[in-house]
């Protein structure tokens, strides 16, 4: 297999940075665009908003976790946000961020739905009920501006390595010097923010939501057939690459990784929502079972995919 | 906001907006890679000291990743300097490769704390006090030439035995190399034997299409 530096805990970092940041911006779409304001209740934007901040920082423990001295000796992790010529500072400086924004969003969010916290606000800081909304809208503004940073910066970090290990630094087209991961990432986040957010919590929620804002269903479609493109030409490309980064790629195609490739990320990731969105399209609404099963398959296949280029991750030949 | 015309024309230009700053944003983080390459410093000092390995003598025997191992104390598996087997169409031979102490090391430029730095004699040292062990730089090496000490939580690798060199020493490799395939010498000085081989251009760097700029060690391959 690829690179043994790095392992399932990054992995599961990338997968949980993405999916937090992208139901960030679900819940901060859903509030800036004025659509949760259509019901009394909103599932995308109260689910949303709440998950985003536990998910990344539960993925930078991993990360934490996965130090070494930084790990021993804690306050080593300060040196970390000194040098601005490594992505990763870029990286923790966006999760010192986003982090508290989202957890601040999820409160505000909260406030309103949970009885014992609205009371407890109302009575110490009526102001933050008062315009609760104004303040809603400027954190989802600028928590979204963070949350695309968290969703790129995670491609960027692997494929800033540049020529150590091809696959992770391909371009998005041959002499275009700008790496395929990083926009790759960005939509499975949203993808995988969309999947928990609206197929999963909202489907659950209240299953006549998927009537109500049928444009999902095109937007989930849209969305796979852009993964299906970025993953096309990374592979596409790491072929014609040769060396290293073709290797790569025939361990994803017809070697270990197969299996979790053509299942995990294409079949359960890619067909299956896609045939349950395109149907839904046709009929007009989704079943309970489809539409849980959809995002369930998006949540997972998000995760399969950083696994698997994590592990796929050869290191150019000597 | 219920008029379902309206809130797809709404929808529709959330849409664009979202996607405009991610492609921004995707833009911007992804060209810094290409931002940084061109900021490269590619009038670093030159490195002080010259190891040239030459292939055409090295037998394999591991004499030097041996010596090196005793020299820095490592664990069994280990090792600073790895031999790589060469098969070309038949013909084998060996090429040892361990840190080449670039001019534009990568892992200096992703370590996070500022724990690798180059040396003012051009050796790429790594400060054991502030690495948290992230191991970005193992992952960013091309030459695949750090390890990671799991006692001690840190990276660690070549250093050229500085402190022996500084007293004028050779390093432990070259010390234990019996074939002469380990030439070391100062750089700064012309008329020596590795600043010959460097200037007449026997010795070359190995892998330039890395762009790292491999400083301190050079090659002698057959057939080039």
């Amino acid at each position: 297999m690829g690179q043994t530096a790095w392992g399932w805990l990054i992995a599961i970092y990338l997968f949980l940075g993405g999916l937090g940041a992208g139901s960030f911006l679900m819940a901060a779409f859903f509030e800036l665009s004025g659509w949760r304001y259509r019901s009394n209740f909103c599932p995308v934007a109260l689910v949303g908003a709440t998950v985003s901040g536990p998910l990344v920082a539960l993925g930078s423990a991993l990360l934490i976790f996965d130090l070494g001295a930084g790990r021993m000796q804690p306050w080593r992790i300060f040196y970390m946000f000194t040098h601005f010529s490594s992505v990763m500072t870029w990286g923790i400086w966006i999760l010192t961020i986003f982090i508290p924004l989202a957890l601040v969003y999820g409160f505000l969010e909260l406030m309103e739905s949970e009885a014992f916290l609205k009371g407890f606000v109302s009575a110490r800081a009526p102001w933050l009920l008062r315009n609760a909304r104004t303040y809603r809208r400027w954190v989802a503004a600028v928590g979204g501006v963070f949350a695309v940073a968290t969703a790129v910066y995670t491609g960027v970090l692997i494929s800033d390595v540049g020529p150590a290990i091809p696959l992770w630094s391909q371009p998005v087209l041959p002499f275009v010097r700008i790496p395929m991961l990083p926009i790759l990432f960005l939509i499975s986040a949203v993808s995988t923010g969309m999947g928990l957010t609206f197929d999963i919590s909202a489907t659950i929620a209240d299953p006549e939501i998927q009537r109500r804002f049928r444009i999902m269903d095109l937007s989930h479609i849209f969305l796979i057939g852009l993964e299906n493109i970025a993953i096309g030409l990374l592979f596409i490309s790491a072929l014609s690459a040769g060396g290293a980064a073709a290797e790569s790629a025939k361990l994803v195609l017809y070697g270990p990784l197969a299996v979790v490739f053509w299942i995990g990320v294409v079949l359960v990731g890619l067909v299956f929502p896609f045939v349950v969105h395109a149907y839904a399209i046709g009929r007009g609404q989704h079943s309970l079972t489809s539409g849980v099963g959809s995002g369930v398959g998006i949540v997972i296949a998000g995760l399969l995919l950083r696994y698997m280029i994590v592990y796929a991750g050869i290191p150019a030949a000597l | 906001m219920s008029d379902t015309k309206l809130s797809r024309r709404t929808f529709l230009r959330y849409l664009l907006g979202t996607g405009a700053v991610a492609a921004a944003g995707g833009v911007g983080v992804g060209l810094a890679p290409a931002a940084q390459t061109a900021l490269a410093r590619t009038d670093a000092p030159k490195a002080r000291y010259a190891l040239i390995i030459d292939t055409t003598k090295c037998v394999g025997c591991g004499a030097c990743v041996h010596a090196c191992n005793i020299r820095n104390n490592l664990p069994e598996g280990k090792s600073y300097v790895h031999i790589v087997p060469k098969d070309d169409r038949g013909r084998q031979w060996f090429l040892p490769v361990q840190c080449q102490h670039c001019a534009d090391a990568p892992c200096a430029r992703v370590c996070p704390t500022r724990a690798t730095y180059r040396h003012e004699s051009g050796v790429v040292l790594i400060n054991e006090k502030l690495c948290v062990g992230c191991k970005y730089c193992e992952v960013a090496c091309p030459y695949q030439a750090r390890t990671f000490d799991e006692e001690r939580g840190v990276v660690d690798k070549c250093w050229l035995c500085l402190d022996w060199v500084s007293e004028g020493k050779d390093p432990a490799c070259v010390q234990s190399c019996v074939l002469g395939a380990r030439i070391f010498g100062r750089l700064d000085d012309p008329n020596s034997e590795v600043a010959q081989l460097v200037a007449s251009g026997k010795a070359k760097p190995l892998h330039p299409e890395f762009g790292t700029h491999p400083a301190v060690l050079h090659y002698i391959i057959e057939g080039e």
